[in-house]
C-alpha cells in the first residue's frame, strides 16, 4: 500500500467532490420540477392523461440510467440533437429523477383516502383547492422520507456520468489512477467520501420515516420499499 | 453537415447478438438475486440475533453498501482488490459486486419483514416448545418472506437495471453488447434504441410476473 498518494491527490479529489455536488444539485432542481409536474399530472382526474403519464413514467423508469446517458449522448446526434457530456448527463438524470419522484408523489397522494377529496369537493371547493388545502399537506409528510431517499440515490448515481466522461468524483479517481496506478487506495478513499455525503441523508430519511411512521412502522416501511420500484 | 441516414437494417443484423446480451442480463440478474437473497436473509437473521457484534457488523455492512455507488463497488472489486488479494475475472467480479449490493438491500427488506411478523407468533412458537431454530425455520421466516415479497420484487427489478453497470468492467450483458455493436457499426441511435426497447420489455414482463405472484400470495394468505 502506498497511502501517500492520497494526500497528494486530495485537492484533485476534492474538486471531484465539488463537481459531484454541483451535478447533484443541478439535477435536484431540474428533476424536482419535472417530477412534481409529472406526479401531479399523473393523479389529475382525466383518465386519458393518467394513462399517458403512466406510460411515460414507466417507460423512463424501465431503462437503466447508463443506457439513457448513452442514448442521449451517442444516439440523439442522429436526430441533429448534439448535447455535450455534462448536459447529456443532466438530461438523463433529470428524466430519471422526474420519473421516480412522480411515482413517489403519486404513491403519497393515493395513500390519502379518496373520500377526503370528494368531501372537500362536495363542500364547494374546486379540485385545485381541495388538493392544495386537504390532500397535499398530508401527502407531503408521506413523501418526505422517500424524497430524501431519492436524493441519496441521485448523488450515488452521478458516478455513472463518469462513464460518458463527465468530470466528477468517480472520474477524478479514474484520472488519478491513470497517473498513479493505486486503484485500491483511491477507490477506497473515494468510497469513504461518497459515504460521508450519503450516510447523513440516509439517516435523515430513516428518522423522518420513524417520526412520521406511527404504530404500523415495519409494514409501512415495507410498503414504501415496495412502492419505490 | 450531411444528414444522418437511418439504417434500421443494422438492428436486424445485430438482433441475435442483442438477444444473447438480453438473455445474459436476465441470467446474471437472477443469479445475483438468488445469491443476494441467501446472503441477505442470513444478514437479517443475524441482525435480529442476540449477538451484539453480529448486529453491529450487519448494520455496518448494510450502511456501507447502501451509501456508496454500485459503480465504485464494482471498480473496487475488479481494479482495487488485486492490489490486496486476488485478481478476479470480470464475470466473477461483476457477479460478486451485484450479489453483495443486492444482499444489503435484501437484508433491509428482510429485517423489516421479520419485524412485521406479529410478536404473538414468536411467543406462541416459544410456548409450544419449539427451539429457536425451529421457530425461525417454520414460523417466522416463512411469514417474513411472504410479507417481504413485493419489496424483494422491487429489488430484483432494480438489480436488472443496475446490472448494466458491470459493462464498465467488460462483463458481457445487454449494455456491453449494445456498446460493442454501436462502436463497430456507428449506428448508435438504432442500436441503443433497440437496447432501450429490450430493457423495457424485460422490466415490463418481470413487473407483470411479480405482480401476478404477489396476488397469488395474497390470496393464499387471506
Amino acid at each position: 500500500m502506498r497511502w501517500q498518494v492520497i494526500p497528494q491527490s486530495l485537492p484533485y479529489l476534492l474538486a471531484g467532490v465539488r463537481a459531484t455536488l454541483l451535478l447533484s444539485a443541478t439535477v435536484l432542481v431540474t428533476g424536482t420540477v419535472l417530477g412534481v409536474t409529472w406526479g401531479l399530472l399523473r393523479v389529475f382526474p382525466v383518465a386519458a392523461l393518467q394513462r399517458v403519464m403512466t406510460v411515460v413514467v414507466e417507460a423512463v423508469r424501465s431503462v437503466p440510467l447508463l443506457l439513457q446517458m448513452f442514448f442521449i449522448f451517442f444516439g440523439l446526434p442522429a436526430l441533429g440533437i448534439q448535447t455535450p457530456v455534462f448536459l447529456s448527463a443532466v438530461l438523463a438524470m433529470t428524466l430519471w429523477m422526474g420519473a421516480n419522484l412522480a411515482e413517489v408523489i403519486r404513491g403519497a397522494i393515493e395513500s390519502i383516502p379518496r373520500g377526503q377529496l370528494e368531501a372537500g369537493v362536495s363542500t364547494g371547493l374546486t379540485y385545485g383547492q381541495a388538493m392544495r388545502s386537504i390532500i397535499l399537506p398530508q401527502a407531503l409528510r408521506r413523501m418526505l422520507p422517500p424524497f430524501v431517499g431519492l436524493c441519496t440515490i441521485l448523488i450515488k448515481d452521478t458516478s455513472i456520468a463518469a462513464i460518458i466522461g463527465v468530470f466528477e468524483l468517480t472520474r477524478a479517481a479514474q484520472e488519478t489512477i491513470e497517473r498513479t496506478f493505486r486503484t485500491f487506495e483511491l477507490y477506497l478513499v473515494v468510497a469513504v467520501m461518497y459515504f460521508l455525503i450519503c450516510f447523513p441523508l440516509t439517516s435523515l430519511s430513516r428518522s423522518l420515516e420513524r417520526r412520521l411512521g406511527g404504530p404500523d412502522h415495519p409494514r409501512a416501511v415495507l410498503a414504501s420499499m415496495a412502492a419505490s420500484r | 453537415m450531411k444528414a444522418y441516414e437511418f439504417h434500421f437494417i443494422e438492428i436486424w443484423k445485430a438482433l441475435p447478438y442483442l438477444t444473447e446480451g438480453a438473455a445474459l442480463t436476465i441470467g446474471i440478474s437472477f443469479l445475483a438475486m438468488l445469491l443476494g437473497l441467501v446472503v441477505g436473509l442470513a444478514l437479517a437473521l443475524t441482525s435480529q440475533g442476540s449477538l451484539r457484534v453480529g448486529r453491529w457488523a450487519v448494520s455496518a455492512y448494510v450502511e456501507i453498501f447502501r451509501n456508496t455507488p454500485l459503480l465504485i463497488q464494482i471498480f473496487f472489486i475488479y481494479f482495487g482488490l488485486p492490489l490486496l488479494l486476488v485478481k478476479l475475472p470480470a464475470f466473477a467480479s461483476g457477479l460478486l459486486a451485484l450479489t453483495l449490493y443486492s444482499a444489503a438491500y435484501n437484508a433491509e427488506v428482510f429485517r423489516a419483514g421479520l419485524e412485521a411478523v406479529p410478536r404473538g407468533q414468536r411467543e406462541a412458537a416459544r410456548s409450544t416448545g419449539l427451539t429457536a431454530w425451529q421457530e425461525a425455520r417454520h414460523v417466522i421466516v416463512p411469514q417474513a418472506v411472504r410479507i417481504s415479497f413485493p419489496a424483494l420484487g422491487n429489488n430484483l427489478v432494480s438489480l436488472v437495471k443496475n446490472s448494466s453497470l458491470v459493462s464498465a468492467i467488460g462483463m458481457v450483458e445487454l449494455m456491453f453488447v449494445a456498446n460493442d455493436i454501436s462502436f463497430n457499426n456507428f449506428r448508435s441511435f438504432e442500436v441503443y434504441g433497440a437496447a432501450v426497447v429490450y430493457y423495457m420489455i424485460i422490466i415490463l414482463v418481470l413487473s407483470r410476473g411479480l405482480a401476478l405472484v404477489e396476488r397469488r400470495l395474497q390470496k393464499a394468505l387471506a
